[in-house]
């Protein structure tokens, strides 16, 4: 049984102005000197409770900015929330950042074992699904080049097929996705429709308010790191179009 | 814990593979390939010899070994630390991605480093065999010796991937934190390259009764017990001394432990800091 659960989550960024913080700032604030390079605190998620069980399909919308990425991320564990609960059960895959984690100087068939392996592959299934990875990329013989040699499209079209290639319980995307060229996209499309139809949970973060309605069943519409509104898919989105165009300046 | 060791382990099929890549990417259409790795030390070496033995009067039969060790051990060492500085640096876009255990990356420099001081490791040992030991320093050894005392270089070697790392762990994080620590780490290396007994044999201070305190401040150096650990066999034909192991094992314990403390205080917070 797939299931997600965040009880009391938030997540606090601890940035600083400049990147990194320098010995000397490390230093003089232990003087407690005054830093020119202060902490800077961005509350990207606040007390988030949610649940989100077998079977659903949810849709996260709000402005630039309002904590969903951020919330894509924390269910994928790769941020851990600064306090609250996060329970995950199942096997994730996640589709948001796939044109990075290249190994430039590593072909296409070695990247898809890479790249596979983090997603819990093991040699021998690797090697009975990597013709099928070749074949929906559509690389051909490129892949036999460094990955170094690949246009940007390309890349995107790899990464694609490999993330799409496991038949994942939970299933987590970021914004829909527009990889390679027109008829890639269409055939992107068509297995997206595919995966989306076979996971057993599916969040999605997206501005397509059209299209949203006919994939996904609950809508949460996040507002400055908090949930503003959750229920209906449809519901949801219409509550969230009325404020958009009533106060033009928060959209 | 139990639960971080076995996450390493399921992710292994990965980390060994960027492994191999590294070590392939490396030698990719250089002529000689993996022989570079050697080549490197011997080439050292051979300065390093014509320096000494032309300049100090060394003789060559035992200097060329002791060098050749000490190189082949620093070369592992200053690998773990450097690349180590820039280890959660080039897996980034993985991090980003998969929430995989961060002592992954670390551990594919180290494994890379240990590669090619294996290879260093084996050459070390031929030439030992090849010179014979050091009959000024044991003189009832015998090359049967040698060859009788090569299997403690297993502890050494199990101990030196465990050094390598906790210090790989250590400066990643560190250099995550404090953009400057590659920088500072460079330049301490160089000033422990010569406080560290590679091109020397501490003992050689022992005949100037005016330079003990020299000695002395050497012997603090814990690294030398690991250059004791890899040359009592291959130069000296004998089991090295217990304290040897006991204190490159507990440097070894000490930073295991700091490692694993510092993971598990910035494992969760890494990546706000990349």
């Amino acid at each position: 049984m797939a299931r997600i659960e965040l009880e009391h989550v938030n997540l606090t960024f601890r940035v600083r102005r400049e990147r990194a913080i320098r010995l000397k700032d490390f230093i003089l604030k232990r003087m407690f000197l005054p830093s020119k390079n202060p902490i800077m605190e961005v509350r990207a998620l606040q007390d988030i409770n949610l649940r989100i069980d077998q079977g659903d399909r949810v849709a996260f919308i709000g402005h630039n900015g309002a904590g969903k990425s951020s919330i894509l991320k924390l269910l994928a564990g790769i941020y851990q929330p600064t306090s609250g609960r996060r329970i995950v059960e199942g096997r994730i895959s996640s589709l948001f950042d796939i044109a990075l984690g290249f190994e430039a100087e590593a072909n296409g068939w070695e990247n898809i074992a890479y790249r596979s392996y983090l997603q819990g592959e093991t040699p021998a299934s690797v090697r009975s699904k990597r013709e099928d990875i070749a074949e929906f990329s559509e690389l051909g013989e490129f892949l036999d080049m460094p990955v170094r040699y690949y246009s940007a499209g390309m890349m995107v079209r790899l990464a694609f097929s490999i993330a799409t290639s496991i038949q994942p319980e939970i299933l987590l995307v970021d914004e829909v996705l527009s990889v390679g060229d027109l008829a890639f996209q269409n055939k992107a499309r068509e297995r997206m429709r595919e995966m989306m139809a076979r996971a057993h949970l599916m969040v999605v973060v997206s501005h397509d308010l059209e299209s949203l309605p006919y994939v996904c069943n609950r809508a949460v519409w996040m507002d400055h790191g908090r949930i503003r509104m959750m229920g209906d898919c449809a519901g949801v989105i219409a509550a969230y179009r009325s404020s958009v165009s009533g106060h033009p300046a928060a959209a | 814990m139990r639960a971080y060791l076995g996450a390493i382990w399921d992710s292994r099929f990965f980390w060994l593979s960027l492994v191999r890549m590294d070590l392939r990417s490396r030698y990719r259409g250089s002529v000689l390939g993996i022989l570079w790795s050697l080549l490197h030390p011997i080439a050292m070496t051979a300065i390093l010899c014509v320096v000494f033995s032309c300049v100090f009067g060394q003789d060559l039969r035992i200097y060329a070994p002791l060098v050749f060790t000490g190189l082949t051990f620093w070369g592992f060492f200053a690998a773990s630390v450097v690349q180590g500085c820039n280890c959660f640096f080039q897996g980034e876009s993985y991090i980003r991605q998969y929430p995989a255990p961060m002592a992954i990356y670390p551990l594919r420099n180290v494994l890379g480093a240990a590669f090619h001081f294996m290879i260093g490791l084996g050459l070390a040992i031929a030439i030992g065999l090849l010179v014979g030991p050091d009959i000024n320093r044991n003189p009832d050894a015998t090359r049967l010796h040698q060859l009788s005392a090569l299997p403690s270089l297993l502890p050494t070697c199990i101990l030196l991937l465990l050094f390598g790392w906790g210090l790989s762990i250590l400066f990643g994080l560190l250099s995550v934190r404090f953009r400057d620590t590659r920088h500072l780490t460079e330049i301490g290396l160089q000033g422990l390259f010569y406080l560290t007994p590679i091109m020397y044999r501490i003992d050689a201070f022992k005949a100037f009764k005016d330079k003990q305190w020299m000695a002395q401040l050497l012997l603090c150096n814990p690294l030398g017990s690991f250059l004791d650990l890899i040359r009592e066999p291959i130069l000296m034909g004998r089991i090295p001394s217990l304290t040897s192991y006991v204190t490159a094992g507990s440097v070894v314990l000490v930073l295991t432990i700091m490692a694993m403390i510092a993971l598990r205080i910035e494992e969760r917070r890494l990546i706000f800091h990349l």
